[in-house]
């Protein structure tokens, strides 16, 4: 693993996490779907799982007479459940993960892959002749909408705003029990405005073409710098207003009577039009930053306006687990609707397309009529790749990231009762905006570890592999606890 | 002149020339008079605006005193020339790099003013504050830009017929114009300077900045400037013209093969701006970057403002700033880019005289005690350069000139103007026939018809002041002045506005004016005055032994005679709904009629004063409209009451009309002849509202062909004319004095008079 992310851009092309980590369940899969993107894969597959379950029966009173006096008896089940897995890996790794899955994968009477996103048919030959799977695209606007549905309705605390300067960066929205309408700002290359009024019911009702791929090629020609995140870099570490001209640049100071305030960027890269210098080249990657990010949140506001729709998400590489960029959305939004809107960013959003394309193959099992719940044993988690916040971590999220869903056996819904079903909070204290309390309780759960695995041991005493297992389980959940310490989210 | 000086590449050469190309006193004209000044100083132009006086030679006629004198020369009427003073506003437009030169010019030009103070506008007043209090000896008094902006633009909508025009690069004319609407209000305005302010305008002082953008022409230049190391904004421009986007920019079919059918996306349209250069290896030509630039902006306003024009619920969107002054390049992206988001349901509108908002916005500040907005102005067309089309590649030579010095005159007219209040639908209402910008062919032929005319013209002029010495002189420049002028139009058929018979002719009548010839035909109509009226009691006569049936016929006739002197065509004439108009006639008279007149001579004596004779026999009042100002051989106001009174007193109808207040006299507003029914004097627009008018009947070339042929009408209408020019003729498809008499009844009334007619 790479520790510095920003001097090491060599890609290693080996795994540097046991594959089967990853590709878990891999014998029992099928119904593969893959989305690839311009730079990353997203792969998705069925499995079932084999649990045990503790089942507790009663005792037969009619018939038998209750000699231990126990009121029923307890048994260990094998029992079997779906799980959808999402797994997420760079472009660079696709020859070998198909090499892996390939090996992998038996029982299966898979014949097709769905594929989607605008990388699909670069790699179609090449998963075609690996998995000897037949490939069949799917438009990539419909895999989008029907993941974005997917994890809207299934995942809770599935949307966030974005805070920079709070208590806790990421304030997570309790699940809406009616997610429709929404509005999907898309910004891949370019931007697309998608209005979502139903689960089939979608339309692309606006786009630009300044998107991620303006910043990215300006940002290119201007700094020579060839890679995205490097952009990201420099942009976050420059100041805009050397470049840009200021509403006081013009006016000396505010512009009162028309509300602007002496800040506010009145002609980006303005000043470069007449001044004879050399400007640095991370005030040149912040001036682009912002002039991108406000001009899509102002078309994104005025979208939103003119078709009344409150809850506006964003997505695309531009935006995906980017806190320079979702802070500047963040604010451009802010500033046009003056707070009435807020920029909302999903945790799973590079996922979408990959979960609406594995959703459209799986159509005949109906997957939207169980409810889905996210396997946090299993799931890498919303990692902040701030890049000097923690390096390793970035590193990481670049090569692999999971996201498993298991299905409930029975369908969850709202308690008819509640009076406000859509400002019920299951939870009395969030731990993520209180610092104190997260300490304390985070120190709790695992002053308790050692007791719960000696519990679990002492439940399964015909079982000789049981302290085996106990002790994975302390390992996992200890490092789940320590990845909570460092990102709440 | 300024062609001449700078003729070499008006692209290589950009050391300025800081002496003044055009003599000073063509263009600070009337500085003697001068009060009110206003100065608008941008980036890179100064405008300067200020108030004064012309005095003008103007014709004027007078009866002689009948009851003490007698007439010894048989003359019906005497004609002097008066001097008249007239309110003129003036703008020029020059470098900021000859302010000073300029200022110094003023200064020293300057008399008889007890102007104190200047107000001024723009991002550069400050800077240029100091110099201007020191060398003028004014006060610099800052007004807000915005305001003036929005003022100046309400200003030239409601003044200036043909300032706004949609453009279209690949059309056959470049710019079409649009007619004034009556109402200008609510409209939005996108203003492109280094960023971009939306803003909407509802009325005469309220307005609102709804929105705007970083994304504006400093972003073009400055982002320009980093990708090529071109500094200057013009170049950028004339690079970008020159690229192709499609190198730097990822198209849709870049990603998907072609274009993406479900969302209705086609493969040509632009998916990220700049997304090829993101990953490509290679280096990207100047002009490509600049192209792509170009698009990226342009696309991005022309959503921006097509987003608020529907949030609003506005229809009307102009498009002015430094990014699309007088820039093809830029006002077709933007057109495109607005055409594409609404899918033509809003189009993007440009001002001609969007370079000047700001001027005269601070000027009418400053002028508000005088408040200008309670007169009509006109421009003038003589002092006025004119819209040059700046394709870089075009015309080097006028873009030189343009960037040099750039005027506009507004005449103040004496009467306000309005529209005709029996217009079907004024705001569709275009007074000219034929557009000649949009059709070559037409316009070759008038362009070289009016130049053909020109001699006989000059000549008129000379031989209309027999006394004045120096008149010689004076035509020869008038000829001058008006063959550049037409030479521009040649080259620049947009340059005020969509080119016209109308236009020509009003161009003539101003520019001969300017060289006080203030009516050439003076003399000639005072002498067909004359003569005609000695055949009126002999007309009428005749008239009055015909039966009704054969009169009504031959009052037509001799209308229509008056033309021409060959023979009489025969019926059925080209345009020819006579029997329709008689069967009319057989119904209940009309309550009254509207009836704009034309020649002088036997045309107003013996064919219009027998025909409203018999009118006001059948008991409809008339209102004759004549223009107010002399035009050709039309009949002005003036000498048309010294007629209609000598009428009076040889014929009693006559006389008991004008008695009983059932004839009226009223002036058109016009001094041109042709008919723009949309700028009509006020009194007029009264007296047709409060008489109740169901007739209008316009006679002549200039009023019934050339202009009005199509236009509609609330009421009963009637449009007579006798074709006296072969290439019209051919082009409405008959021959040299063909007659057209075009009945009118307005669709969805059918004339209840009829009805009441028939047997049941």
């Amino acid at each position: 693993m790479s520790l510095s992310s920003t001097s090491s851009h060599t890609m290693d092309k080996s795994i540097t996490l046991p594959p089967d980590e990853i590709f878990r369940n891999l014998e029992n899969a099928k119904r593969f779907a893959i989305d690839i993107g311009g730079s990353l894969t997203k792969l998705a597959y069925y499995s079932t799982v084999q649990h045990k379950v503790a089942k507790v029966r009663s005792f037969d009173h009619a018939t038998k007479v209750n000699r231990d006096d126990k009121l029923y008896e307890i048994s260990v089940q094998e029992e079997v459940t779906a799980r959808l897995h999402f797994i997420k890996f760079e472009n660079a790794y696709i020859e070998t993960c198909l090499d892996f899955i390939k090996d992998h994968l038996v029982n299966t009477d898979t014949k097709v892959i769905k594929a989607t996103g605008g990388g699909a048919h670069k790699f179609k030959e090449l998963i075609e002749r690996k998995l000897g799977l037949k490939v069949d695209k799917e438009d990539e606007m419909t895999c989008l909408i029907k993941g974005c549905n997917f994890v809207l309705r299934n995942i809770p605390h599935e949307a966030f705003v974005y805070a920079k300067h709070a208590d806790s960066e990421f304030r997570f929205q309790t699940t809406q029990p009616d997610i429709f309408p929404y509005l999907l700002v898309n910004i891949g290359s370019g931007v697309s405005i998608v209005k979502v009024e139903s689960e089939d019911k979608f339309e692309r009702i606006g786009g630009s073409s300044i998107g991620g791929g303006t910043f990215w090629g300006l940002g290119a020609l201007l700094t020579k710098t060839k890679r995205f995140d490097e952009l990201l870099q420099l942009a976050s570490k420059g100041q805009h207003t050397s470049v840009d001209m200021l509403v006081k640049d013009i006016y000396g100071g505010s512009y009162g009577s028309l509300g602007l305030t002496g800040d506010l960027i009145a002609s980006s890269f303005g000043k470069s039009a007449t001044a004879d210098k050399e400007f640095s080249k991370e005030d040149m990657a912040k001036s682009l930053l912002h002039m991108i990010s406000n001009d899509i949140g102002q078309l994104a506001c005025l979208y939103a306006k003119l078709h009344n729709l409150s809850r506006v998400y964003f997505g695309g590489f531009f935006i995906r687990g980017h806190p320079v960029t979702m802070h500047t959305i963040t604010y451009s939004i802010n500033f046009f609707t003056k707070g009435e809107v807020q920029a909302l960013f999903l945790r799973h959003e590079g996922y979408l397309g990959a979960i609406g394309a594995f959703l459209k193959g799986a159509e005949e099992d109906n997957p939207n009529q169980y409810s889905w719940g996210e396997n946090y044993a299993g799931s890498s988690g919303l990692m902040s790749v701030s890049p000097d916040m923690n390096p390793m971590q970035r590193a990481r999220s670049g090569t692999f990231d999971m996201l498993e869903m298991d299905r409930l056996e029975r369908q969850l819904v709202n308690l008819p009762l509640l009076q406000d079903p859509s400002s019920y909070i299951p939870d009395t204290m969030d731990l993520t905006e209180d610092a104190l309390a997260r300490e304390y309780w985070l120190y709790c759960f695992e002053e308790a570890l050692d007791g719960v695995v000696k519990r679990a041991v002492a439940s399964q005493p015909d079982m000789p592999e049981a302290a085996q297992r106990a002790e994975k389980f302390r390992q996992k959940y200890r490092h789940k606890l320590q990845t909570l310490r460092q990102q709440p989210l | 002149m300024a062609e001449c000086v700078r003729l070499d590449s008006s692209t290589s050469s950009h050391t300025m020339d800081k002496s003044i190309t055009l003599p000073p006193d063509e263009i600070f004209r009337n500085l003697e008079n001068a009060k009110r000044f206003a100065i608008d100083i941008g980036g890179s132009l100064t405008k300067l605006a200020y108030y004064s006086t012309v005095q003008h030679k103007v014709a004027k006629v007078r009866s002689f005193d009948h009851a003490t004198k007698v007439n010894r020369e048989l003359r019906l009427y005497e004609i002097s020339v008066q001097e008249e003073v007239t309110a003129r506003l003036h703008f020029i437009k020059f470098e900021n790099a000859y302010i000073e030169t300029c200022l110094d010019f003023i200064k020293d030009h300057l008399v008889n003013t007890d102007t104190k103070v200047i107000k001024a506008t723009g991002g550069g007043a400050h800077k240029f504050k100091e110099l201007i209090e020191r060398k003028l000896g004014l006060k610099v008094d800052k007004e807000d830009e915005m305001t003036c902006l929005i003022k100046g633009c309400n200003f030239v909508l409601r003044n200036i017929p043909h300032e706004a025009f949609v453009y279209a690069k690949h059309a056959d004319s470049e710019f079409r114009f649009q007619t004034t609407q009556p109402d200008i209000f609510p409209y939005l305005l996108v203003n492109i300077g280094s960023g971009v302010s939306i803003v909407k305008v509802e009325s005469e002082d309220k307005f609102e900045r709804i929105g705007g953008s970083s994304i504006g022409g400093g972003t073009f230049w400055g982002l320009g400037a980093l990708l090529t190391k071109t500094k200057r904004f013009d170049e950028l421009l004339q690079l970008a013209s020159k690229g192709q986007h499609t190198s730097v920019d990822m198209l849709v079919k870049d990603i998907y093969g072609g274009s993406y059918g479900s969302l209705g996306l086609t493969g040509d349209l632009i998916a990220s701006s700049f997304g090829k250069s993101a990953t490509a290896d290679k280096e990207f030509s100047k002009e490509d970057m600049a192209k792509s630039l170009l698009h990226m902006i342009s696309n991005d306003i022309g959503q921006l403002a097509c987003l608020y024009a529907k949030l609003h619920n506005l229809s009307r969107v102009y498009f002015g700033g430094f990014f699309i002054r007088g820039h093809p390049v830029t006002m077709h992206t933007i057109t495109y880019s607005i055409n594409f988001f609404t899918k033509g349901e809003v189009q993007a509108l440009f001002l001609r005289h969007e370079g000047y908002l700001g001027a005269i916005g601070a000027f009418l500040k400053g002028a508000e005690e005088d408040n200008p907005n309670q007169y009509s102005w006109g421009e003038n067309y003589a002092g006025s350069s004119g819209l040059m089309s700046v394709s870089p590649d075009m015309n080097p030579m006028q873009r030189a000139r343009s960037g040099t010095f750039d005027m506009l005159e507004m005449d103040r007219l004496e009467r306000q103007l309005v529209n005709l209040p029996l217009l079907q639908d004024p705001s569709s209402y275009i007074p000219d026939t034929m557009d000649l910008t949009e059709d070559a062919l037409a316009r070759e032929y008038w362009l070289y018809c009016f130049e053909e005319a020109l001699d006989g013209v000059v000549k008129r002029a000379v031989a209309s002041q027999p006394d004045m010495p120096e008149a010689a002189q004076r035509a020869e420049k008038f000829r001058q002045k008006y063959r550049h002028k037409l030479q521009t139009l040649r080259q620049q058929p947009f340059a005020y506005g969509s080119l016209t018979v109308r236009s020509l002719l009003d161009t003539r009548e101003h520019c001969l004016n300017e060289f006080n010839f203030p009516d050439p035909y003076s003399k000639i109509k005072q002498k067909e005055n004359d003569m005609a009226l000695k055949y009126y009691q002999k007309a009428v006569k005749s008239l009055e032994e015909l039966s009704w049936e054969q009169r009504q016929f031959a009052l037509v006739r001799v209308e229509l005679m008056a033309f021409i002197s060959c023979e009489h065509p025969e019926r059925p004439w080209l345009v020819d709904s006579y029997d329709q108009w008689f069967e009319r006639l057989k119904g209940p008279p009309h309550k009254c009629a509207l009836f704009f007149v034309d020649n002088s001579g036997v045309d107003i004596i013996l064919g219009v004063m027998p025909f409203v004779r018999e009118l006001l026999s059948r008991g409809t009042e008339v209102v004759l409209a004549s223009n107010s100002g002399p035009a050709l051989n039309d009949v002005t106001n003036g000498e048309l009451q010294i007629l209609t009174e000598r009428i009076a007193a040889m014929d009693p109808v006559i006389q008991a009309g004008l008695r009983e207040d059932r004839l009226m006299l009223v002036q058109s507003g016009s001094s041109s002849p042709c008919l723009d029914l949309s700028r009509l004097d006020k009194v007029l627009a009264m007296v047709v509202r409060e008489r109740q008018t169901d007739l209008v009947i316009i006679e002549g070339m200039g009023r019934a062909i050339h202009t009005n042929y199509y236009a509609m009408l609330s009421c009963e209408s009637l449009k007579m004319a006798v074709i006296k020019n072969s290439w019209l003729a051919d082009r409405l498809g008959g021959k040299l004095f063909s007659v057209v008499f075009k009945y009118e009844v307005p669709a969805g009334k059918p004339s209840q008079h009829s009805a009441a007619l028939s047997p049941l």
